[in-house]
């Protein structure tokens, strides 16, 4: 276990650091760079000196080549929109996109399981009302879902249309900061939870449907074990399997729906900051979040694979090379 | 001193103090108690004890949260789109709307007429030729243009210098009114007319007159301004292909002369033509045409660069107002930039702001920041 | 249920292939007095039972896009004539808008009927092929096993965090500024191509490495089959219900993707309307509620999405949302 878990810590490893590089070649590749920023009109003597700054007047392997060296001591570089250091701005984003990223997964978690273990052991209305439903939030994309929450929230008032925090919050405590915060994140966990919700839903009911035919579940039964009992302690865990195998996806997923979502509710995650510096070619800054967003993914899978293999141990056998 | 430094360290003498940055996010000022000014009957100014500058990615997200009491303000005017929901707004009490006026800028549309870039481009024979820039310019309705692209709220123009901007507005220009068969002869008259019946003119050497015109991606006014250009181009035989760009493209690509013509807005800073001799000298950074020339590529624009060179160092007003009507009479015989239709500009703010006064420059709203209040009362 | 899916699809193929004959109007055809006009109503009755006819819009506000019927003027709706089922009198000022119109004054419900060309051909073309490659590619690593599936797994998570709109800007760069549409065509499915297909061999090879240890490998194993056969004949196929849904999940992941693309400027040109960038248009959520009908586009995405689960539920598999 504790060499699968090294190879995958320095798979990943590698991951970010060809992310991050790849993004670096890309954005001297694209036409423009950070000084577009500047205007057209910016008189010479400031362009040269921002590419001097920012390195960029030197050959693409060898401005690689100094970030790569201040990277391994843990300097990101600067960004050019911003004008500090990159790494407490990525930082920040990331941890707000992780808050919005947990949240969603947690509430799609709770909901579209629980969703799916009761149609799927059921027949009746309420099961088909509920089935059908999460298949019209399966075909939603998680656009149009903000677009809708956000419409409403500005029509009917109940709840902030969009921000993390409010912009009359005067000096607040921590308290008053979080309940802030708090107020404003059903909006975008909604809106990002729905459609993933509803995913597992569907998976849940199919595959609780599919264990609950199996010969133990019947076994179970015969035994004289209490239904519940049976649907919880015999039936569900097998049922896991499928999604566990998903489960790695889903949290990539919600990494590239998250960056819609925020955009859309002006939320200031990682999606928006590298929306930002993407527009405004920041080159460092891109990196950083290529790398952040490499990371995220690279932890995701690897959450996935461990519960798969904790799920099903034929897996375990054969561990990723 | 950058902008990384520390709230608490940075020094001014304006009416408020930087008290907190989130980098891309907002700016928290709160009251300088020590602030110069007073008001006029004696009061201590500012007003107000905090002012949060939110920044705001998308203009949709920041209208929405001005209509629901969560801003009290914006940063720039409203957009003919937005018209209805404010309206809507003002109507149910939440907000007030202001009509600041015509815009002291237009929409341009330019062919780079760069020699050293062009020359061997067998267009920049005709294109180089002020008939040509004419004839486009006769060709656009644009009192048309004004309905379909700002939905009406919009005023002809045929130069740089908008009925807007009042001290330098000379409305006594050469025009080119709307009239496709005198833009035809003009063609005719430069050697261009349609040979081969494909809708398209032509030179005797069978060079068509097809160009790609480069534009900023993302703006309703830009694609709805491209879309009309390119159809009334075409009813005179001009085929003008419509490329939106991301704007460090487009930038990259103005700068470099990588291009055939553009359309978009140069925003105006200054009212004082003096104050923007980059765009008028010919060895100007922003030169839009032809920037950064070591010497004037042609005969009209030297006669540009001796006359500005004029009109920005004599004193005398009037003077200086007959030197640059001088100036755009000039331009307007040339026509290296077309312009078309200068925008009605519209602001809102919340009910209980009071003191804001909103202005055509920019910054809109900020400039007078000191005499902002909040009333309760409607 | 099944038919009902069938159905479904089936109609909107159907529309889309018939579009230049069920479009009451041209879809790029500008009416410059009816910058988004609301839909025409179609009546019936006036002074007793007549055959349909609207009333044209005439324009009484342009910034605050207020119409008036003009209920003097009937303009009968006239059938089978220039090429087209059912139209108004467009020359005349007097178009059938079944959705109101844009921005452009263009009609809504033709540039939907037309969009759904380019769309679909689009998102059902690349979603194929990346299943196609997808599935060699998860195959191959899932039954290999060893360095080459380590190699071949980090490619794809590579491939799966590239930010793409960097690529696309690049691309943007090289390309000739003006492109033909048929090189937009090709250019844009291969890019869904490349970025698709990550996410169906993860998937594919998740499920082959089980169901290699599986009896019936074991057993063809042991018959003396080949490796690539027990791979073809056998483990592929029983990734068959991952791919179906894989596959319908990557249409409409493809139909947006496509709208963000041309928003870097890599896109159809304007003259060819597609849902996507139709759907950009109606991003100014202020408005939502005063013009429903610009969200057209977003309601013909969701029912093609919707008919492709159905279909996928009816066939015993379970739709999931893992792409936006």
């Amino acid at each position: 276990m504790a060499r699968f878990l090294a190879r995958r810590l320095l798979f990943s490893l590698i991951l970010i650091v060809i992310t991050s590089s790849a993004a670096l070649l890309i954005a001297r590749l694209a036409p423009g760079d950070m000084t577009s920023q500047l205007g057209p009109f910016a008189s010479q003597v400031e362009v040269e000196s921002t590419r001097t700054r920012f390195n960029l007047d030197r050959s693409p392997i060898s401005q690689w080549g100094l970030w790569i060296a201040r990277a391994t001591r843990l300097d990101f570089g600067e960004s050019f929109l911003y004008n500090r250091p990159v790494a407490p701005l990525v930082g920040r984003a990331a941890a707000n996109t992780a808050l919005l990223g947990v949240v969603s997964l947690l509430t799609a978690t709770l909901v579209g399981l629980s969703l799916g273990v009761f149609t799927g052991a059921r027949s009746g209305a309420l099961p088909m009302f509920v089935r059908s439903v999460s298949l019209v939030c399966v075909s939603l994309p998680p656009l149009v879902t903000s677009l809708l929450f956000v419409f409403c929230a500005a029509r009917t008032g109940w709840l902030p249309a969009g921000g993390m925090v409010s912009s009359t919050a005067s000096n607040p405590s921590w308290s008053a900061w979080m309940i802030d915060v708090l107020w404003h994140l059903p909006l975008p966990v909604l809106a990002l939870s729905l459609p993933m919700a509803a995913t597992f839903e569907r998976l849940q009911s199919q595959s609780m449907a599919d264990a609950v035919h199996q010969p133990f579940v019947l076994a179970a039964v015969a035994r004289g074990v209490p239904a519940s009992r049976v649907l919880l302690r015999h039936a569900w865990p097998t049922s896991l399997r499928p999604i566990c195998g998903v489960y790695g996806l889903a949290i990539g997923a919600l990494l590239s729906g998250s960056f819609i979502v925020e955009f859309v509710t002006a939320w200031p995650g990682l999606g928006r900051l590298t929306f930002e510096a993407l527009r405004a070619r920041d080159v460092y800054l891109v990196a950083a979040c290529a790398a952040t967003g490499a990371a995220f993914l690279a932890l995701g899978t690897m959450t996935g694979d461990l519960l798969l293999a904790a799920a099903d141990p034929r897996v375990r056998q054969e561990s990723v090379g | 001193m950058g902008t990384a430094t520390a709230p608490g360290d940075l020094v001014g003498t304006g009416p408020f103090v930087l008290r907190e940055y989130q980098p891309g996010q907002r700016l928290v000022f709160d009251r300088n108690q020590k602030y110069w000014r007073k008001a006029e009957n004696g009061d201590a100014l500012p007003y107000l004890d905090r002012l949060v500058l939110e920044l705001a990615s998308d203009q949709n997200a920041e209208l929405l949260r001005l209509q629901s009491g969560a801003l009290d303000l914006t940063h720039s005017e409203l957009r003919s789109d937005d018209y209805i929901p404010v309206r809507r707004a003002e109507e149910e009490g939440k907000l007030t709307m202001v009509e600041l006026g015509v815009a002291p800028d237009a929409d341009a549309f330019w062919f780079c007429l760069k020699p050293e870039k062009k020359a061997r481009d067998p267009r920049f024979a005709f294109v180089s030729k002020r008939e040509f820039r004419q004839a486009i310019s006769h060709a656009v309705d644009r009192e048309a243009f004004a309905q379909t692209v700002f939905l009406g709220e919009a005023v002809p123009v045929w130069g740089p210098i908008t009925p807007s901007n009042r001290l330098w507005f000379s409305p006594n220009l050469p025009r080119y009114p709307f009239d496709v068969a005198a833009s035809r002869k003009l063609l005719a008259g430069i050697g261009l007319e349609d040979r081969n019946g494909n809708g398209v003119v032509e030179d005797k050497a069978g060079t068509e007159a097809r160009f790609t015109v480069i534009t900023q991606q993302g703006i309703g006014y830009y694609e709805r301004g491209t879309t009309v250009l390119r159809e009334q181009a075409a009813a005179v035989g001009i085929a003008l292909d419509i490329v939106p760009l991301e704007f460090s493209a487009m930038v990259a690509r103005l700068l470099a002369c990588d291009y055939d013509a553009i359309y978009m807005r140069p925003v105006t800073t200054d009212l004082d033509p003096a104050v923007n001799l980059d765009f008028w000298f010919s060895s100007g950074s922003a030169h839009l045409w032809n920037m950064n020339q070591e010497k004037p590529a042609t005969e009209w624009e030297q006669r540009i660069d001796t006359l500005m060179g004029e009109q920005a160092s004599v004193l005398d007003f009037q003077r200086r107002q007959q030197i640059f009507t001088e100036v755009q009479n000039v331009f307007a015989e040339n026509v290296p930039v077309l312009y078309f239709a200068s925008p009605r500009l519209y602001y809102a703010h919340s009910r209980r702001m009071r003191g804001v006064v909103p202005s055509i420059l920019r910054p809109i709203v900020l400039w007078n920041a000191d005499s902002f209040s909040i009333s309760s009362a409607r | 249920m099944r038919r009902a899916a069938w159905s479904l699809l089936l109609l909107i193929a159907i529309a889309a292939a018939a579009a230049p004959w069920l479009a009451p109007n041209p879809p790029n055809q500008r009416f410059d007095n009816l910058l988004y006009a609301p839909p025409t109503p179609v009546h019936l009755f006036s002074d007793g039972l007549r055959a349909p006819f609207i009333n044209p819009w005439r324009v009484v506000n342009r910034l605050e896009r207020r119409f008036d019927a003009d209920t003097f003027v009937h303009v009968s709706l006239r059938w089978f004539t220039g090429g087209t089922l059912v139209t108004g009198e467009p020359d005349a000022g007097a178009p059938l808008l079944l959705l109101g119109a844009d921005g452009y004054g263009r009609d809504i419900f033709s540039r939907l009927l037309f969009g759904a060309r380019a769309t679909l051909a689009v998102s059902l073309v690349s979603a194929l092929l990346a299943t196609i490659l997808g599935a060699c590619v998860g195959g191959f690593a899932g039954y290999t096993g060893g360095w080459l599936d380590g190699v071949l797994s980090r490619v794809s998570e590579f491939v799966l965090v590239l930010p793409a709109i960097y690529v696309a800007l690049v691309l943007r760069a090289v390309l000739p500024l003006v492109l033909p549409p048929s090189t937009v065509f090709v250019l844009l499915i291969g890019i869904f191509t490349l970025l698709g297909w990550p996410i169906v061999a993860r998937g594919v090879r998740a499920i082959v490495l089980v169901e290699r240890e599986r009896e019936y490998a074991l057993a063809a194993h042991a018959a003396g089959a080949s490796d690539s056969r027990v791979l073809w004949r056998h483990l592929l196929p029983a990734s068959a219900g991952f791919l179906q849904t894989q596959a319908s999940l990557l249409v409409p992941a493809f139909m947006l993707g496509e709208a963000t693309l041309s928003y870097v400027g890599l896109g159809f040109p304007n003259t060819i309307p597609t849902w996507g960038t139709m759907l950009q248009d109606a991003s100014n959520v202020a408005l939502l509620g005063d013009a429903p009908w610009s969200l057209a586009p977003a309601v013909a995405i969701f029912v093609v999405v919707l008919g492709v689960n159905l279909l996928a539920q009816s066939h015993g598999r379970t739709p999931v949302q893992l792409e936006p």
